[in-house]
């Protein structure tokens, strides 16, 4: 007769094992230290961004001129009603999507072709070249308006006398918006470029080498290989662009053109600060702020859906 | 149709010389295997080959083209890369077709040409994935696709399997044999794994840091390794290499240290010099301790079992002897032995070069005997019989 040979026999599992869960107090303690390393990381955002944000959405109910001794006044949505009806909305906003537009060639288009080119250049010359780009990053943007102020002096300024041309560059409308534009490009060139180069070396070789032994020629490497799998850090530049052209621009207008000529480079966030800090419109300036508050918000996490979308998890 | 010759091919990097001046010549539809522990210049010297690193002299040809200085994309080779390199961002169809796209061929073309192909690896089923959706054996059979879909003149494997585990390594070793057979051409394969070198080459050739030591069919590496390190390195458990002193002992070789005693063939008097002796643990057998002259004596230290087989540890001198045998061996831990094995499995290595020795009877013949069977002809009378060591490799 056979006889079955038992396996390895899972012993009889009782319904509860007495006393082996810890008590809820303890339980309690031993989750609580990662909140606690997190306090103040989390109170310093309540106290610095929330509370001011919140604070700023209940202004943007009231009319108050910023006087303590003045009393706010409760307009409901009149302020936000008057922000939509503002004279300069139109022609700032208008603005604001230019200077966006024509910063990324600089954020995104120049520091790609940039780094693409220098791939090649390899130990220290290499460590030269990445620091004459980023070296504007490091100006403080006050201080370079300044020395931009100097050099697009009409007729005896550096950029004039170098184009044989007498433009005023800072008082006439398309030269004073172009000013802008290049010298906060001028800014971000340097940044984006070492991003860009840190994405790019964070792609595996080993694609490129493949690519070529698969008969790729050099642009279609990079048409095919290199540009797809860079697309994350590009989107994320874009990113920047859109949510920081604000914080870029604004020191060099307000050094530069304080907006003008007439109201040539006011974007929406010096409009903001102007109604806010100028005409002492603390009601509006807060309704304004939640506006754009928001629709940044709307095209940020629109991008950020695109970049989670793009990568590709490179294992 | 691709024979590749390589001449002299040496790559220094800034410090280390990672490739020393290595002359291979692999005919069509060899498969050659490169062979060598971690670090000695396997990786470096395929890519070579393949020509994505330049050489820092020697020379490439293919079909007796020079082919040093051509970029890769015009020398007609395909490469399945350690981390398979998928693209991540392009589907297996995608990944599979890209040989095909880069060349332009039309569209139905490349379509017809994938399924062929997915068809052969058994990946029609996943052509919509992105590589991060396969598992490590798939990806491997999409690497493998990608290469043999515009049917190169040679392939390039540099150590395709490591990622896989044991059991899909064993099959798909298996598989790439076949396809080898099938396809008839020329592959270039780099590991580490000797299991995959034996059993896979019709050549081996063995690195040893940057240098190759030797290159054969798997049954001469492994039958006749032509140095120390090659015969250290085949084999599992590795062959028994122990130091012993070889003098002329009444009329014959003798080679002795503690606890080893060998009589071989008849010779006159020669310079007694140190030499490794070697002899792999398969080969030895145990005899009983009364035997009359064993070539190992010693004492069971332990004995390991490997399922169908066990292999004992046993210190002789001061020196250690595994022995390999169907299990049961009979021998217990802290048991006396005798050990013995027969005089044609002996090998010898010369004890500074690590080359292996062959006696030559001085006089005898132009072409004298091969490596350690005793002369053939009559027993060398002259005093100056010596053991030669092989100038091992043309520098
Ligand atoms: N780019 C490099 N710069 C400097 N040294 C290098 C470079 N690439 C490889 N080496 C060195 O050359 C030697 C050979 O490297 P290689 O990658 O060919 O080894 P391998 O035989 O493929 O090893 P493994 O089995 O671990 O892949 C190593 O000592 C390595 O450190
Ligand atoms: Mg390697």
């Amino acid at each position: 007769m056979f006889v079955t040979l038992a396996a390895v026999e899972a012993p009889e599992v009782p319904a509860s094992y007495p006393a082996a869960r810890p008590s809820a107090a303890r339980r309690v303690r031993r989750a609580l230290p990662p909140f606690l390393y997190l306090t103040p990381g989390l109170g310093c955002l309540a106290v610095w961004t929330y509370r001011p944000l919140a604070e700023a959405a209940r202004l943007s109910f009231y009319s108050w001129n910023l006087l303590p001794s003045r009393p706010k006044v409760p307009v409901g949505l009149d302020n936000y009603a008057d922000v939509l009806q503002l004279p300069q909305l139109r022609s700032s906003l208008w603005l604001t999507v230019t200077i966006i537009v024509c910063l990324l060639p600089f954020s995104v288009v120049l520091p790609t072709i940039v780094a693409l080119l220098t791939q090649q250049v390899r130990g220290r010359a290499n460590a030269v070249y990445r620091a004459l780009v980023f070296a504007p990053v490091l100006v403080a943007p006050v201080a370079s308006a300044a020395i931009w102020e100097w050099l697009l002096d009409p007729r005896h300024g550096g950029v004039d006398r170098l184009l044989g041309s007498p433009v005023n560059w800072l008082h006439e409308r398309g030269p004073a918006q172009l000013a802008v534009i290049v010298i906060t490009g001028w800014h971000l060139l340097g940044f984006a470029v070492l991003v860009v180069a840190a994405g790019l070396a964070g792609i595996n070789d080993d694609y490129a080498a493949a690519a070529q032994l698969d008969g790729a020629t050099r642009r279609q490497i990079i048409r095919w290989i290199t540009l797809p799998l860079l697309s994350p850090t590009l989107v994320l530049l874009a990113l920047m662009t859109v949510l920081l052209s604000g914080q870029l621009t604004f020191p060099l207008i307000d050094t530069l053109t304080q907006g003008g000529p007439g109201d040539a480079t006011t974007n929406v966030y010096y409009l903001l600060w102007e109604y806010g800090f100028k005409s002492f419109n603390a009601g509006l300036a807060a309704a304004a702020g939640l506006v754009f508050f928001l629709g940044f918000g709307m095209v940020a996490g629109c991008l950020v859906w695109l970049f989670e979308k793009l990568s590709f998890h490179d294992n | 149709m691709s024979r590749i010759q390589i001449d002299g091919l040496t790559k220094c990097f800034s410090k280390v010389t990672a490739v020393d001046r290595v002359s291979l010549d692999i005919n069509h539809g060899d498969f050659l295997v490169l062979l060598g522990p971690s670090g000695c210049g396997k990786s470096t010297l395929l890519r070579m080959i393949a020509g994505l690193i330049e050489p820092s002299s020697g020379r490439v040809l293919l079909d007796g083209r020079d082919v040093t200085f051509t970029p890769p994309r015009e020398r007609d080779m395909a490469m399945v890369f350690q981390s398979y390199a998928l693209y991540p961002h392009l589907t297996v169809e995608r990944n599979i077709g890209f040989p095909l796209r880069s060349r332009r061929r039309p569209r139905a073309e490349i379509r017809e040409k994938v399924r062929e192909a997915a068809e052969l690896l058994e990946l029609a089923d996943l052509l919509d994935r992105r590589p991060r959706q396969l598992s490590g054996g798939q990806r491997q059979r999409v690497a493998v696709g990608r290469a043999l879909v515009r049917d190169p003149g040679a392939f390039l494997m540099d150590e395709p399997l490591s990622n896989l585990d044991a059991k899909l390594r064993t099959a798909t070793r298996g598989q790439l044999r076949a396809l080898h057979h099938r396809l008839g051409s020329t592959i270039v394969y780099v590991t580490h794994d000797q299991v995959e070198a034996m059993t896979m080459a019709t050549r081996v050739a063995v690195l040893n840091a940057g240098r190759l030591e030797q290159v054969g069919s798997p049954t001469e590496v492994y039958d006749r390794p032509a140095s120390a390190f090659v015969a250290d390195f085949l084999g599992a458990p590795p062959m028994n290499l122990l130091p012993v002193r070889a003098e002329s002992h009444s009329g014959r070789v003798r080679l002795f240290a503690p606890g080893i005693e060998v009589a071989l063939w008849e010779a006159g008097d020669f310079p007694a010099r140190d030499i490794v002796m070697g002899v792999r643990p398969e080969h030895l057998v145990t005899v009983p301790t009364t035997a009359e002259s064993p070539m190992f004596r010693g004492r069971v230290e332990t004995v390991e079992n490997l399922g169908s087989e066990e292999v004992a540890q046993c210190a002789v001198g001061d020196a250690t002897l595994l022995v390999r045998g169907p299990r049961p061996l009979g021998l217990r831990p802290g048991e006396q032995v005798a050990v013995d094995a027969a005089a044609d499995r002996l090998h010898m290595f010369d004890q500074a070069s690590g080359h292996r020795l062959r006696w030559r009877a001085p006089d005898v013949s132009p072409s004298p005997p091969a490596s350690l069977s005793p002369p053939s002809s009559s027993p060398p009378s002259s005093p100056r019989a010596v053991f030669a060591s092989r100038s091992a490799r043309p520098v």
